[in-house]
């Protein structure tokens, strides 16, 4: 392709504050419609605002996730627009300073390489209200839900350091795993916590210059943020190749057709000093104490994990990506478990169980010392896989010990030879026709044979043991 | 009840208790401030039928402390100059002894000056804005009228400080207003603006004389100082003052209470009917003016806040060689109630609102610089959250002012 994409993304990230961000109102705008309004949020006369320390704390840890550097002073501004949406002709948002500036975050390339996205800065805002449209009869009828509005969000910017859907989507993913390890935000594109816009343009391959952008909304999940920025730079390559000119406007994705459509965009005014929100001085004390805060990023703990526990890159990566994740696994780890099989397993058997049953390592019943206690039965050669899937699964849903479900479920492991041989020479006896072939040279039955005995043994049988014993009889 | 001088009138205005700082005194507020209860329009069909659901932190504050709430005044729209406020009327008349006014250009002291009692803008972040219905909020504030320093200063010492509904206010610890009741005992000067005495005419520049000369005769030594940028506060006042009034009255918009027009196809036209049909012509001009340079000329509004800084810096270093500044409070002829045009309301707060512009506190008092019968004015203004010093100044000038009081209705 001759042409070059460069991307940038504007992010808005709901923050998990208890309050709204100018008012008391519990931040919660799924409630039923208007329950979690006051005289502020809603703008009646005379209701002044006043900033929520607990929003703007959290609004800091996460620039300083972003490696954002907090200004020491930021101010609000009200952004001019009229719009039922808005219950008081502009939006207070940060707008000539914003809380942070210069950040990055460290992305794999497609190629494998780290690649540094710089971020151009972070201001805080408030949410808007909700618009319901619904038909009263034949009449189409506008409904205003302020339940959402007033809470707090930050806007993330980026620099248009992007070049592929592949970039944009690293950047998005790597993003939110640091700002959820923070625990100031949930970060869900599905539920709208997490807002992407993009703004994507194309130049001759090998130029420098930026040309005329196009914005898209409404990506509602990471794959669709990819898929919205290939099909948007496919159009572009389209409209260049055809001569016609690429004008500023704004498109949004719709999921089902896969494709974008121009949208008629909202009249956007300026942004005066709003003189009623204080300005933010931040004190080098208050910001020591936030930095404290600040968790052991993914990033190094996945470097620490490489190091500490001898993990393969990919392992120490997947175990570092959620912070719940990466604290079962190491909770799990202190219990005395070698590092690589507790990854391999809650990577291979742990997580998807989880999903399947719809609960997070947070709210399981599956504790790390039961998953430990578990893993160590496999250990000592107690119970065998296959038995430790069965006892995983009931460990969800149970609230015995791991123990206790392996002697109720007869679930230990077979070692007493002479039971295995029995076994063995029962299936022999039965299958004479499938030993001739593998005395002929088809090494595959052996896998045959063994499949069956394990079913015989109700998957009990210690498989190392089996695969010995039945090694033996056939030769 | 309404009356043609009320827009609301409290029918038992006895208050709970009896042995506060204001306890027997009579106050009537406007219908910008909030009082649970009552009709809260600020003077606007923006704001039709909307009743307060609390009482603002002032008012909470006056009824604690014993002061009989007599009722709300008629205003201009928005509290924007003094076109149909009766809270003159109304002390005059003898049916309150206190009033508040907002003073968002100087309404409060020229208010004051038209019914020969003492009128206070207090300094800004003095009092809390909470459950004023404002439009300006770096310039207004609660003012105060009062036939006595006692009435303003008993009023500020009631309503000032601190309140956590009001975050803009200031970190500093609020003055002691003991100081306040005591006249100035210390030499005191006066510095008199060359460049607004030139803009008088010949007879206000008389009146104003007498004035200084009442003020010389009370023990104030009255000196000559330059503010070669004067006439730029009228200016800075009208572009910064329009831009936050067309900001803060966007909240005006008929969805949620006020005047909705019944007519409109969609909700933009419902917003352009409604918002056309509730303000009155002045508030619209001047809300359109303030939209211009929001959107039109921004550079011109960035420029007046550049210009206001050097305004606040400059006023604050003279009163650095003087302990106040002496302005008359009004002109002769242009009467801020017939005032109709945007040009004729700056022209009639012409000298009371450089305190608006810098924050700083400013007394009118009564009866010193009259001519033919009319009170121009004496004005003072001093350093931002220094009120009492400026109050006791007034103490000290009291009696003379009270000695040659000569009421005008």
């Amino acid at each position: 392709m001759k042409y070059e994409a460069v991307i940038g993304l504007e992010i808005h990230v709901q923050l998990n504050s208890a309050t709204k961000l100018f008012c008391d109102c519990p931040n919660r705008p799924g409630d039923e419609p208007n329950r979690n309004t006051c005289p502020i949020c809603l703008w009646l006369p005379g209701a002044l605002p006043h900033l929520s320390q607990e929003a703007l704390e959290k609004a800091a840890l996460a620039c300083l996730a972003l490696n954002c550097t907090i200004q020491p002073e930021s101010a609000f501004d009200q952004k001019v627009y009229y719009y039922p949406d808005l219950p008081k002709g502009f939006q207070l948002s940060q707008h000539h300073k914003p809380l942070a500036k210069n950040g990055w975050v460290d992305i794999v390339r497609e190629d494998g390489r780290i690649k540094r996205l710089r971020i151009h800065h972070i201001h805080m805002e408030e949410d808007v209200a909700k618009l319901v449209h619904e038909m009263e009869g034949k009449t189409p009828i506008s409904l205003v839900d302020f339940s959402r509005a007033g809470t707090p969000l930050i806007e993330i910017v980026s620099e248009a350091d992007m070049r592929s859907p592949h970039e944009a989507m690293e950047y998005v993913k790597t993003l939110r795993s640091q700002l959820r390890y923070t625990g100031s935000a949930e970060c869900s594109l599905e539920q709208g916590t997490l807002r992407v816009d993009a703004n994507i343009s194309l130049r001759p391959r090998g130029s420098d210059e930026f040309n005329t952008k196009v914005e898209v909304k409404n990506m509602n999940s990471i794959r669709n943020v990819g898929d919205a920025i290939a099909y948007e730079i496919v159009r572009q390559t389209h409209c260049l190749e055809k001569g016609e000119p690429i004008v500023l406007h704004t498109r949004l994705w719709d999921p089902e057709k896969r494709i974008t459509s121009p949208m008629r965009s909202k009249f956007s005014g300026p942004c005066v000093p709003d003189p009623s929100v204080p300005r933010i001085v931040v004190g080098k004390d208050w910001l020591i104490e936030i930095q404290g805060r600040l968790p052991e990023m993914p990033g190094k703990k996945s470097e620490r994990f490489l190091r500490e526990y001898g993990l393969t890159p990919e392992e120490a990566a997947n175990m570092s990506f959620e912070r719940d994740l990466s604290e079962f696994f190491e909770a799990v780890v202190r219990q005395g478990l070698p590092p690589r099989k507790v990854a391999g397993w809650m990577t291979t058997h742990l997580v998807p169980a989880l999903r399947d049953h719809n609960q997070t390592v947070r709210d399981t019943l599956l504790t790390p010392v039961r998953f430990a206690r578990l893993l160590s039965m496999l250990e000592k050669d107690i119970i065998n896989a296959h038995a430790g899937k069965e006892v995983l699964l009931q460990l969800l849903s149970s609230e015995e010990s791991p123990e206790e479900i392996v002697e109720k479920g007869h679930l230990r492991q077979v070692s007493d030879t002479t039971e295995l041989e029995a076994l063995i020479d029962r299936i022999i006896a039965e299958h004479p026709s499938d030993v001739e072939d593998f005395r002929k040279g088809n090494a595959k039955v052996m896998g045959f044979l063994m499949g069956l005995a394990m079913k015989a043994s109700q998957g009990k049988a210690n498989p190392k043991l089996l695969k010995e014993i039945l090694t033996k009889r056939l030769n | 009840m309404v009356s043609e001088i009320y827009t609301h009138k409290n029918t038992s205005p006895k208050p709970c208790a009896n042995n506060g700082l204001l306890a027997g005194r009579r106050v009537v507020i406007q219908p910008n401030m909030s009082a649970c209860g009552w009709l809260s329009d600020a003077g606007s069909p923006a704001l039709e039928g909307f009743v307060a659901l609390e009482d603002a932190t002032v008012v909470a504050r006056m009824r604690d402390a014993g002061a009989e709430l007599v009722g709300s005044s008629r205003m201009s729209e928005l509290g924007f100059g003094l076109a149909g406020d009766t809270a003159n009327r109304i002390l005059s008349g003898g049916e309150a002894d206190i009033a508040l006014v907002t003073d968002t250009m100087g309404e409060a002291r020229v208010a004051a000056a038209g019914s020969a009692v003492f009128g206070f803008k207090p300094s800004f972040g003095m009092v809390s804005r909470s459950g004023l219905v404002g439009l300006v909020p770096s310039m207004e504030c609660y003012g105060i009228l009062g036939k006595k320093m006692e009435d303003i200063i008993d009023t500020l010492s009631v309503i000032a400080g601190k309140d956590k509904d009001d975050p803009s206010m200031p970190d500093e610890t609020f003055p002691d207003f003991a100081a306040a009741r005591k006249p100035l005992k210390m030499p005191c000067t006066a510095g008199v603006l060359k460049e607004c005495v030139d803009l008088l005419q010949d007879r206000e520049r008389k009146a104003f004389r007498t004035g200084l000369a009442r003020l010389e005769e009370a023990g104030l030594t009255i000196r000559e100082v330059n503010f070669s940028e004067f006439d730029l506060f009228r200016v800075v006042h009208h572009i910064v003052a329009s831009v936050e009034a067309s900001s803060s009255a966007g909240k005006y918009d008929g969805v949620r209470y006020g005047h909705r027009s019944s007519s409109g196809k969609n909700w933009n036209e419902m917003y352009l009917n409604s918002r056309g049909e509730s303000f009155g012509s002045g508030i619209k001009t001047f809300l359109f003016q303030g939209a211009y340079f929001q959107f039109e000329s921004y550079p011109a509004f960035e420029n007046a806040c550049r210009n206001r800084r050097r305004l606040v810096r400059t006023s604050a270093d003279l009163l650095g060689s003087v302990d106040l500044l002496v302005f008359p409070t009004r002109r002769l002829e242009h009467d801020a109630w017939r005032a109709a045009t945007i040009n004729h309301i700056y022209d009639a707060f012409l000298l009371t609102l450089p305190a608006n512009v810098t924050g700083q506190p400013s007394l009118h008092v009564p009866s010193l610089a009259l001519h033919a019968g009319t009170d121009i004015g004496v004005q003072l203004v001093g350093l931002r959250l220094d009120d009492p010093r400026l109050l006791s100044i007034g103490m000290k000038l009291s009696s003379t002012a009270q000695g040659g009081a000569s009421h005008e209705v």
